[in-house]
């Protein structure tokens, strides 16, 4: 367990140096804007004194280093300005739109393990047959198109030509519910309404599974990869000539040790969801963070552009940590040695 | 090389790969020349045949303003493969270089580079290029500077990974102890063995820049009209679903087309070069 | 595979539940961003909002031309000083009564905020003569002065200033989030890029159908194929103006009625007066004579009978003062274009021209297109860019940023050709969304001048005809096609203010007033 602590501890301690990099990469790229930042953060109606009096408030008048410090600061205070998009402070933005992506990606995130690690052990299974030679065209097919192209066939097929599912938006209109997470699956179940939840569930499935696809295709063929390279092991052989049944062999034997290479890519896979969210929620007008952002970035809101960037990056962070510390858990190696794992 | 052509065409799958990128590639440099409309690149308009459903005349249909829509794609793969090949050209001399130093030299140039390839990795792949795009204007170059940015910390770790491992193998160890310069043992010595990843790398990479690339214009980022790029034909087309949905069927089978066939070809380019997953 | 079966089972169970209608509501659509506070409203969306959360003193005739009192009870006109009487007993949806300090404050935030159409109120004063009378009175004569007040929403004086605090006197915090109106409908939720939900107001002291939604729910930033779907699936009610026709028309082949409000605005497509080629006259007739008015006409016909273009004949739209006659219509001619060209001092080949559309309206980029192709005809080269609406807005604000070319859809908000025109053309007003020509010029100032002067109909009409005239000679803008809304809608709404012509308010937006639309449900 202190192994697994230590683990813990190492791996934030690296995520601070690199979310000390994050801020100042995204503090670059925002003062690489052409323009004055005073006047775009004002927007066309500011007058010359306004943005004079902006200048000094955002402390464009001192060196750059007392720039950034100040950036961090403020952003540290969760405060991260006002949005010229909403007129409203980025922070609280970023607070009503981000559930509805975590929401999504989460959901999606689901799918890709529920689909893509059983199809991976099928096709490892029945290695160079027919299974195996389904799974590998389909996944190969997943991977290869972008998130979008997905959204925009799941939507005419099965919100048009079949209206099974509906077509945007992440909740029917005659729902009302109170806002408690802003997690819509969560809040219908603390207001007591199963029929809404249902509804959410709904409304999930297409964007869902267009952000997931690909996901489950990677997952599928890491899991296979790794599944053949156990079953190689002599263990597995041994286990064979004993004549244990073929589906225990591949649950208890080759799964588990399978597993732990696949996850760290499927964390990864999982947090690039968040980026991918970009193109499915402009689909299926999804009321989220990433939406938000397409709009801001097109807008050149400099302080929401910005607050977007950090916190999808602290997501990813925070996503890939919790990856690293189930590995942890699940990776005996690690779980039971007494000295930190390097 | 003929062993690798003939292992490539005894995988039935990987043939297809081969068959359909030499296929695109083709299609792509010789658009001028087969292309039934060569003029529709550009913003020609003929209102006569807008928005017509595919026909002996239009294999693909016509856009809103009467371009053939076949033609357009072509001209799309011409501009995708070129900023694959540009993203990728550029991207992978800095990864590998990064990746080859931090893996051969170790210690503080180890942690600071790696903890810099790490930043960039902490943005979702899009997410960065999306934001490099959101304060440069959406043009073609910025998309290949905004791709190429947040391409190189892969090919950086890839290489890093490798020139770790390779580090402790003898024939690095012989040349440190016969005195060969540090140039000499990173580039001679360790890169030539990182090759066949990153070849295999860059083949399904460039499916993967199409992605992206595409993804970008479908948000309105990259290429701007009246030149035609396959993620802004999906995003124009999905607007006049399910009506006309040629316009988004045929560009998007298009992006997959490419994009598999990029695939199928490194998935057994990996098996030739016996590259690991 | 238990887990698929489960997840199955729920999906199975979600698809067959229909969700219950307890409250009849009405689902529309509209471009981002919903702006709430009633002082900075100045597009569509805002309108819509504006005109069913607060209300106004006057109200047009419905069908006819005039105004009829709506908060106001009567009113007389001295000379320039105009008193209104307040009706008695109406309050405010926070239960305060509405009061004549109430009407001068809204006019005195209105001027202080000075955005949205705060330019129509400009040398307005306005004082309470008592609880129920106030007094306007105007610097300068202003012959459409009452129907400007449809434009001059009152706000609960009492609830702004409990909200307003000492950075923002205004309580603009307060009311870009939230309603202090007398209007039919309450916002229950707000959310200015999302969507705006609305509830009928059941304490309203007007007149609201019994069969008028019991909710609102405007919607923003829908994809065309997004509402499209919802519509033929009965999930959403009415459509924005803004769907491409095909959608428009692929929805009436589907059975979807087509709701229309009147033209009294235009398709313009602005040139920016200020930047080079386009400062001088001769490279602009090149252009406007270049444009191919036959063609845009076809692409903005819907169905045989419904069609959101007219053909122009100059600067102001047939029906209006200073209107030329419907036949003189404008028309296409290449030697002429190629003649002005010849004395334009910039060569085409350096011209590099930027057309300009606006991301949320589809068919622009199309008129981008059919410009890009028709100025290549004189060799001129050109870039077509891409311009979100919030953007665009914020580009025109100095000339420089301005697009050479930008398309824009110009109404009279007030339905007098005024507030047509003076935003657009008068020099005091360059660099809003209206006016990114940048025009100067002395003749114009003073048509617009006389026009806004009156004060009979006779002078109106003189005066808006020579500025039609000047218009035509200095070619600002290229005067597309005279524009009529139209708007693809289910049949379980009626809305006959946008339906049957007698029942019209000829003012933009006003047809959105929900309390007049009936749920069939």
């Amino acid at each position: 367990m202190s192994s697994v602590f230590r683990i813990l501890l190492r791996r934030l301690g690296i995520s601070v140096i690199v979310l000390i990099g994050v801020s100042m990469l995204i503090f670059a790229i925002a003062r690489v804007i052409p323009g004055d930042p005073a006047r775009i953060a004002l927007g066309p109606n500011a007058t010359a004194e306004q943005v004079a009096a902006i200048r000094t408030e955002m402390h464009l008048d001192e060196p750059i280093v007392a720039q950034y410090g100040h950036f961090v600061t403020d952003v540290l205070r969760g405060d991260l300005g006002t949005s010229l998009y909403t007129n409203r402070p980025v922070t609280q933005d970023i607070v009503e739109f981000l559930p509805a992506t975590l929401e999504l990606v989460i959901f999606a995130g689901l799918l890709m393990v529920a689909l893509g690690l059983p199809l991976g052990i099928l096709a490892a299974r029945h290695r160079a047959r027919w299974p195996d030679h389904v799974v590998r065209v389909l996944t190969l097919l997943t991977v290869s198109a972008p998130s979008f192209v997905w959204a925009v066939i799941l939507m005419l097929v099965f919100a048009f030509y079949l209206p099974l599912f509906p077509v945007a938006g992440r909740i029917d209109d005659s729902y009302e519910i109170a806002r408690v997470t802003g997690f819509l699956t969560v809040d219908t179940l603390i207001a007591g309404r199963f029929d809404a939840f249902l509804d959410v569930l709904h409304h999930l499935v297409l964007p869902a599974v267009a952000l997931a696809l690909s996901g489950i295709g990677q997952a599928a063929r890491l899991t296979r990869a790794n599944m053949v390279e156990t079953y190689d092991k002599p263990y597995i052989e041994m286990a064979q000539a004993y004549g244990f049944a073929p589906g225990r062999i591949a649950r208890r034997y080759a799964f588990k040790p399978s597993l732990i290479p696949s996850l760290t890519i499927i964390g990864l896979d999982f947090a690039a969801m968040l980026g991918n969210a970009f193109l499915v929620e402009a689909v299926f007008a999804w009321p989220g963070l990433s939406r938000y952002g397409v709009a801001v970035i097109l807008r050149k809101d400099l302080n929401a552009i910005m607050g977007t960037v950090l916190v999808i990056a602290l997501t990813f962070l925070i996503i890939n940590i919790i990856v690293d510390l189930l590995i942890a858990f699940l990776n005996p190696r690690i779980r039971h040695s007494t000295r930190a794992a390097t | 090389m003929t062993r690798a052509l003939r292992i490539l065409a005894s995988n039935p799958l990987s043939l297809i790969g081969l068959i359909l990128v030499s296929g695109i590639v083709l299609a792509a440099l010789l658009a001028p020349w087969i292309a039934p409309f060569p003029t529709h690149n550009s913003a020609v308009i003929d209102f006569a045949h807008a928005n017509q459903a595919p026909t002996a005349r239009n294999w693909m249909g016509t856009d809103l303003v009467g371009r053939d829509i076949f033609s357009r794609i072509l001209y799309a793969y011409r501009i995708s493969l070129g900023l694959g090949i540009v993203v990728l050209v550029i991207a992978t001399p800095i990864g590998t270089v990064v990746g080859l130093l931090a893996g051969y030299l170790g210690g503080w140039t180890e942690s600071v580079l790696m903890r810099l390839v790490d930043v960039f990795l902490s943005i979702p792949p899009l997410v960065l290029a999306i934001a490099v795009l959101g304060v440069l204007e959406p043009t073609l170059t910025n998309a290949m500077i905004a791709v190429t940015v947040m391409w190189w910390p892969w090919y950086a770790r890839l290489v890093y990974s490798i020139a770790r491992s390779e580090r402790e193998e003898g024939y690095v160890l012989a040349a440190e102890v016969i005195g060969a310069p540090t140039p000499h043992i990173v580039f001679r010595e360790i890169l030539p063995n990182c090759l066949p990843a990153i070849i295999t790398k860059m083949t399904l990479d460039m499916g993967f820049v199409i992605i992206i690339a595409s993804s970008l214009s479908f948000l309105g980022l990259g290429v701007q009209p009246p030149t035609p790029d396959l993620g802004s034909m999906v995003a124009e087309g999905a607007r006049y679903l399910p009506d006309s949905l040629w316009m988004t069927v045929f560009p998007g089978l298009a992006i997959l087309l490419a994009v598999f066939g990029f695939n199928l070809l490194g998935d057994g380019l990996r098996e030739v070069l016996g590259v690991d997953e | 595979m238990t887990r698929t079966t489960l997840l199955a089972a729920t999906l199975t169970a979600a698809t067959a539940l229909t969700p219950v209608f307890a409250q009849s509501v009405l689902r529309l659509d509209e471009v981002a961003v919903g702006e709430l506070d009633p002082a900075k409203a100045s597009d569509y969306a805002d309108s819509i909002l504006m005109f069913n959360v607060y209300d106004t003193l006057v109200l047009p005739k419905q069908g006819e031309p005039g105004h009829e009192g709506h908060l106001a009870e009567s009113w007389e006109v001295d000379g320039a000083t105009y008193t209104f009487t307040l009706r008695d007993g109406i309050a405010f949806q926070s239960g305060n009564p509405l009061t004549a300090q109430d009407v001068v404050y809204s006019l005195e935030r209105m001027q202080a905020v000075g955005q949205g159409l705060s330019h129509l109120f400009g040398g307005v004063a306005a004082e309470a003569v008592d609880e129920k009378t106030v007094r306007f009175t105007l610097e300068e004569p202003y012959a459409p002065f009452v129907a400007s007040l449809v434009r001059l929403p009152i706000v609960d004086k009492a609830l702004v200033e409990q909200n307003a605090t000492e950075q923002d006197p205004w309580g603009e915090a307060f009311l870009s989030g939230n309603a202090a109106g007398t209007g039919a409908y309450r916002v229950t939720a707000h959310n200015p890029q999302a969507e705006t939900r609305m509830a009928r107001n059941e304490d309203y002291f007007g007149e609201i159908k019994d069969a008028a939604p019991d909710e609102a729910v405007l919607r923003y930033s829908l994809e065309a194929a997004t509402v499209r779907t919802l519509l033929a699936q009965g999930e959403h009610d009415i459509s924005s103006q803004w769907l491409p026709p095909e959608v428009m028309r692929a929805l009436a082949n589907d059975g979807a009625q087509l709701f229309t409000e009147s033209g009294t605005g235009a398709f313009y497509i602005k040139l920016n007066t200020a930047k080079p080629p386009l400062d001088h006259v001769n490279c602009r007739q090149a252009l406007a004579h270049a444009f191919d008015y036959g063609t845009a006409l076809q692409m903005v016909a819907i169905t045989e009978d419904v069609s959101s273009g007219s053909a122009p004949t100059g600067a102001i739209p047939v029906g209006m003062f200073g209107a030329n006659p419907a036949e003189e219509a404008l028309a296409r001619d290449m030697d002429k274009a190629r003649e002005y060209l010849a004395d334009c001092p910039t060569p085409p080949e350096d011209w590099d021209l930027e057309i300009s559309w606006i991301a949320e309206v589809p068919l622009e980029e199309r008129f981008a297109l059919l410009m890009q192709a028709n100025f290549a005809e004189l060799g001129i080269s050109s870039k077509i860019e891409t311009l979100p609406w919030a953007l665009f807005t914020e580009r025109v604000a100095s000339p420089e940023n301005t697009p050479h070319i930008s398309q824009i859809f110009v109404n009279a908000v007030t339905g007098d050709p005024d507030t047509l025109l003076y935003g657009m053309y008068h020099s005091s007003t360059p660099g809003t969304w209206q006016s990114p020509e940048y025009l100067d010029d002395a003749e114009v100032d003073a048509a617009l001048e006389a026009g806004r002067r009156g004060p009979g109909e006779q002078e109106r009409e003189e005066a808006y005809s020579a500025l039609n005239d000047r218009l035509m000679e200095l070619a600002p803008t290229i005067y597309g096609y005279d524009r009529q809304s139209v708007f693809a809608a289910s049949d379980r709404v009626s809305a006959p203010a946008l339906s049957d012509p007698s029942q019209a308010f000829g003012v933009d937006g006003m047809g959105f007033s929900f309390r007049l639309m009936e749920m069939t449900d």
